[in-house]
């Protein structure tokens, strides 16, 4: 059995080092395509601002780019150095699109990245705007298979568990790559990017235009952000609903975590818009209701229902309990692969070894479990609902929020009025934080909504992690810790400098030249 | 010639865009819309950007507000 401080100490490892890259990755993926729209516009117009725009707007991504791999490294290895069982149970699936990502990551992201920014000199218009595109599409397709990986984990199709080599093994790619959760998942979280893109190309814009700098570059990046953010948000929403959809279906335990939904109701069920929900009590305190809205929202239709905690405690026991000869007969597998009664026994429970499984947290040996242990295990199949509940309304409301604010930026910037806008303005660079805040919510809630699984109602989390020492995770957590948040000083000391700095003179040299330096300031060295 | 590569090229182009629709399409068309919607999301971006450059000459040359 391995130490439940252990498990929890790699929890809190993995989703510090998940968080931190997550603070990075989201703006890598929108500025990329935010940086083929400008250089599309200089390629097709011939006009030298939006190059500016281009390698201005390319050097941050670069700042960023670059930390975003340094913490995006470890994160990979953390599979093999504190979840080694997981790593072997699911390692014939869960490895491939890591590969996948790998290669897509350091050879086609990567090497095109080089050539965007050592490429402005050596390259033509139409073939650095090509590799522009390439960079981007890189970027988003190498976030794909990660999250074709994470998708497995949420809903594991494609694969099935062997009761003799004792792990689970590929049975359809594309089913793996095609499931409805990780096409919904890599939408919402690609275009979540693109969103945390035009806030930060927005709010920085305006922070220029507030202090009357660089103002054709910033009026220009504003009104491009403005529309992309403005139709990036509506995809986000539609994309967080269809994700809903397919949690109703796959993922009830999460579903019902982010509702608040201890019981279950008749249809039309109302929405929890507030509520203050209590794990031990198994109810809410302080509700405020919306009538009918949660099956509209969750089934589409006012006659839909979902299931409530209370079903689907009772709905774990009774896996649980047939889950138990499934785990039996896995231990006679163990010691006699060719055991044909065990084999038969597997087979008529197998889709209940997961809760065989979690029930060894409760009763090391099922075998003599006893009902209050068995009880015990269901009510741990429920996800942290607090958590997941607020999490997933603070995601909500600020995405509402990010709508509000481009159909606004884009209205303003659309009259050209923005400028005189000063109030707007002081907002826009204020919701600069907003997305990054959003999208570490979003994470909360996919990734505590699925506990107590790291592979869905297949794999429990507290069997998943390597039998480390409790001095061991508490000593690499520090370091963890401490590193990354070094990492995020640097990204915003060199953001902010390079934003401070400004755009390089039109006609500099690529991404890394200097910033403008007014030629005043040529003369005023020269007299002095 | 020319004009028949260009229409060979973009017939060859409608045809895989087709076929992966379909089947993309039976398995969910999440993929798909993100193609559509990413190449839309940049084009309507930088026709912005091009805008602002024809709403601010039309001012210079006293034709409009803006």
């Amino acid at each position: 059995m391995i130490n439940g401080t252990v498990v929890d100490l790699s929890r809190v490892q993995f989703a510090a080092t998940a968080l931190y890259h997550f603070l990075f990755v989201p703006l890598t993926l929108g500025l990329s395509f935010l940086l083929a729209a400008m250089e599309t516009v200089y390629v097709t117009t011939g006009k030298p601002i939006y190059k500016q725009m281009a390698q201005f707007w390319g050097k941050l991504f670069m700042i960023n780019f670059a930390l975003g791999v340094a913490t995006g490294l470890t994160m990979e290895f953390q599979f093999g150095t504190n979840w080694s069982f997981y790593s072997g149970f699911v390692g014939d699936i869960f490895g491939a699109p890591l590969a996948i990502e790998g290669l897509m990551a350091f050879f086609m992201e990567s090497t095109f990245v080089g050539l965007m920014v050592f490429g402005w000199e050596r390259l033509s218009k139409g073939q650095h705007l090509a590799v522009t595109w390439l960079v981007a599409f890189g970027s988003n397709l190498s976030a794909l298979w990660i999250l074709v990986a994470n998708g497995f984990m949420q809903d594991p199709v494609g694969a099935t568990f062997d009761p003799v080599t004792m792990r689970m093994q590929l049975t359809s790619f594309q089913k793996l790559i095609f499931s409805p959760d990780v096409q919904s998942k890599f939408v919402h979280t690609s275009i979540a990017g693109y969103v945390t893109a035009a806030v930060f190309v927005t709010g920085v814009s305006a922070f220029y235009l507030l202090r009357e700098r660089h103002v054709p570059l910033a009026k220009r990046s504003l009104r491009m952000a403005a529309l992309f953010g403005v139709l990036a948000t509506i995809g986000v929403i539609t994309l967080g609903d269809a994700l809903g959809f397919v949690a109703a279906r796959v993922q009830p335990t999460k579903l019902a975590a982010m509702e608040g939904l201890w019981k279950a109701q008749s249809a039309p069920m109302p929405f929890n818009l507030i509520a203050f929900p209590s794990q031990s009590a198994q109810k809410n305190y302080g509700m405020v209701q919306v009538p009918d809205l949660l099956s509209l929202l969750v089934t589409h239709s006012l006659d839909g229902t979902v299931l409530g905690i209370d079903a689907l405690e009772r709905q774990a026991q009774r896996r649980i309990e047939r889950g138990i000869p499934a785990v039996q007969a896995l231990r006679v597998l163990a010691r006699d692969p060719t055991n044909a009664a065990a084999l038969a026994r597997f087979a008529a429970h197998r889709r209940d070894l997961g809760y065989g499984f979690l029930l060894q947290r409760y009763a090391p040996n099922v075998s003599q479990a006893t009902p209050a242990q068995v009880r015990a295990a269901a009510r741990g199949a429920i996800p942290p609902v607090a958590a997941v509940f607020w999490s997933f309304r603070v995601m909500v409301g600020l995405g509402l929020l990010m709508l509000a604010f481009f159909v606004l930026a884009a209205l303003y910037s659309l009259r050209n009025t923005v400028q005189s806008k000063r109030w707007f303005l002081k907002a826009a660079v204020w919701m600069i934080p907003v997305p990054f805040l959003a999208n570490e919510c979003g994470w909360l809630v996919a990734e505590l909504g699925r506990q107590p699984w790291t592979v869905f109602d297949v794999l429990p989390t507290w069997m998943s992690a390597s039998r480390h020492s409790v001095a061991y995770m508490v000593f690499s957590l520090i370091g963890f810790f401490g590193l990354y948040s070094i990492f995020i000083v640097i990204e915003l000391y060199l953001l902010v400098r390079a934003i401070r700095l400004g755009p390089a003179e039109p006609g500099g040299h690529g991404m890394l030249a200097g910033p403008t330096v007014p030629a005043a300031a040529y003369g005023a060295k020269a007299q002095g | 010639m020319r004009t028949f590569l260009y229409f060979l090229l973009f017939m060859v182009l409608a045809v895989v865009v087709t076929i992966l629709a379909a089947i993309l399409g039976a398995e969910g068309a999440w993929y798909f819309a993100w193609l559509i919607g990413t190449a839309m999301l940049v084009l309507i971006s930088a026709a912005g950007g091009a805008l602002l450059d024809a709403q601010e000459a039309s001012a210079a040359a006293g034709r409009g507000p803006s």
